[in-house]
């Protein structure tokens, strides 16, 4: 039996990830997420990953104990606060920083310190492709995503020395979620953001456990476009979203 | 260049209390906080305006703040978001409260002062220490991780504010502070090879004062070594 562990299962790509991983025989799905279960699910842990309380955190790392050990862990909940930086509250940038950022970091260090990972598992990382763009108009969470990634590149090596487990860094672009509904400026088109379903079926399907994945032939120019001219591409971020934002 | 209002965090130690000296040495007027109590403050430290608070907590930060806007009577003209924490240790060693002070300090007090210094930022500059660790680090992966994100954040606020604040991320190479040691590391072969803390802290400020250059800017040897400036001090000294 694979155990599967989903952030933010509830909604999106986590809840197309979990619907996949449900169909499948021999799987078994743990959803984290901060809303309790629509239809009443049962393999659900309504849990707030930005939650700065220690108690909240003592109670899931013994409910996680009573479920794992886990073979495929998938950091995947996230928020985001768009506009300009200084008109939205500060408040709502720092739940940003808590959710995507210090939540990841709260449950990893659980999973390791409990020894919840199983060996030649895998955990896998959803940080955005605003890794390799800049993200003018969402700072908070460009930030979030950033040090999420950041965290993937250096938890690489030691997870695999220590107990050969695979970690994996996904950095999606657009996608067609409520999220992206939430976030995308006015008038945005939404055939042109990638189906969730699809992208939850590259990172189950990854077969050769590369490290990077930018899903979709459109975000991989962009992050390759990025990476080669990391301010230009920042600037045509400022002038393409966030001009339209604010 | 016109003398300045500078704000410094950690202004009482290591790479902070060399730049709080870079500045005053070249003429600007210079406040800072730090987190030990005015009785700790080294013995040579400079007559200025001085607050302790800790910036782990959210109250730390607007503390800061309120104090920053009140001295500067609304005008700074450059913020130098220097201070951090953080320890050379793996995942499994860390504590749920050092990952949470870590975050607190390295980017969240950061944002809380952006955002409540902007309106005294206008026609200024915002410079946000960061580190060459932020490329990602198998020995420190919560430092580092706060130090992308606090690159992540200021590579977005720099365009955003851009024509009104001059935001930059600078990243230092290793520096002899004393913070490696402090943050757990053990001293080794290489600190031999660390930069200098007071032509580290000249380079930060001219890279934060500049009004031109990238938006992300690592400092480290070559730029420390053989900065203009730092050949043109030399040629009139
Ligand atoms: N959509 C995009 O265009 C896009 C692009 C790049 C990266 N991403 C990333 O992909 C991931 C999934 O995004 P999505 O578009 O599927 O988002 P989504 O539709 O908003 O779903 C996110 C899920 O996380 C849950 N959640 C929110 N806050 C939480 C908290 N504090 N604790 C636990 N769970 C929480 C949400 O619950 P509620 O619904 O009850 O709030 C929801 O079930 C996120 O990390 C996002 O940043 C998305
Ligand atoms: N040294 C290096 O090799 C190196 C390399 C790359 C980047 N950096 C970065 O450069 C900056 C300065 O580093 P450093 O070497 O001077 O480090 P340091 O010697 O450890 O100094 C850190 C400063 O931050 C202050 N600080 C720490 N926690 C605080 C808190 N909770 N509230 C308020 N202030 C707090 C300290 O105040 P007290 O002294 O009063 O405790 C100190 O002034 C940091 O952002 C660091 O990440 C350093």
């Amino acid at each position: 039996m694979t155990r599967v562990l989903i952030t933010g299962g509830g909604s999106g790509l986590g809840q197309a990830l979990a619907a996949q991983c449900r169909a499948q025989a021999g799987m078994s799905v743990c959803v984290v997420d901060i809303a309790p279960p629509a239809d009443g699910a049962s393999d659900w842990i309504t849990h707030d990953m930005g939650d700065p309380a220690n108690d909240s955190w003592s109670a899931l790392s013994d409910t996680l104990a009573a479920k794992g050990p886990f073979d495929l862990v998938i950091l995947n909940a996230g928020i985001n606060a768009t506009g300009r930086y200084e008109q939205v509250p500060v408040a709502a940038h720092l739940a940003v920083a808590r959710v995507n950022l210090l939540g990841p970091m709260r449950l990893l260090h659980i999973l390791l310190h409990k020894n919840l990972l199983t060996s030649g598992g895998r955990v896998v990382f959803i940080s955005s492709l605003s890794v390799f763009t800049g993200y003018p108009g969402a700072a908070s969470y460009a930030a979030s995503k950033d040090g999420l990634a950041c965290l993937a590149r250096s938890l690489r090596k030691p997870l695999r020395k220590a107990g050969n487990i695979h970690v994996q860094l996904v950095c999606p672009g657009p996608m067609d979620t409520p999220h992206a509904t939430r976030h995308a400026p006015e008038g945005a088109r939404a055939d042109r953001r990638i189906d969730p379903a699809k992208v939850a079926r590259m990172i189950l399907a990854q077969p050769g456990r590369r490290f990077l994945l930018v899903p979709g032939a459109g975000a991989r120019m962009a992050a390759a476009a990025g990476r080669a001219f990391p301010q230009t591409m920042t600037r045509i971020m400022g002038k393409v979203l966030f001009r339209k934002l604010t | 260049m016109k003398a300045k209002l500078i704000f410094v965090t950690g202004g009482a130690s290591g790479l902070g209390l060399e730049l709080v000296r870079a500045a005053r040495r070249n003429g600007h007027r210079v406040i800072c906080t730090g987190r030990r109590g005015a009785q700790d403050l080294p013995v040579d430290f400079p007559d200025i305006p001085y607050l302790s608070c800790d910036l782990a907590s959210e109250d730390g930060a607007h503390m800061a703040a309120d104090w920053a806007l009140q001295h500067s009577v609304g005008q700074i003209g450059c913020a130098l978001l220097n201070a951090a924490d953080g320890y050379f240790r793996p995942m499994t060693l860390e504590t749920p409260d050092a990952i949470t002070r870590v975050l607190s300090v390295n980017l969240e007090a950061n944002m809380i002062l952006a955002h409540r210094l902007y309106p005294a930022l206008g026609g200024g500059h915002l410079a946000l220490i960061g580190s060459v660790a932020h490329k990602g680090a198998a020995g420190m992966p919560v430092y580092a991780a706060s130090k992308a994100a606090l690159d992540g954040f200021g590579r977005a606020l720099a365009e955003e504010w851009r024509g009104r604040t001059y935001v930059r991320v600078l990243h230092p190479g290793p520096t002899a502070t004393g913070m490696a040691e402090r943050a757990g590391r053990r001293p080794n072969a290489a600190d031999k090879l660390f930069l200098a803390p007071r032509p580290m802290a000249q380079a930060v400020l001219d890279a934060a004062l500049a009004t031109t250059g990238r938006d992300r800017q690592v400092i480290s040897y070559g730029r420390v070594l053989f900065s203009p400036a730092r050949w043109r001090r030399k040629g009139a000294a």
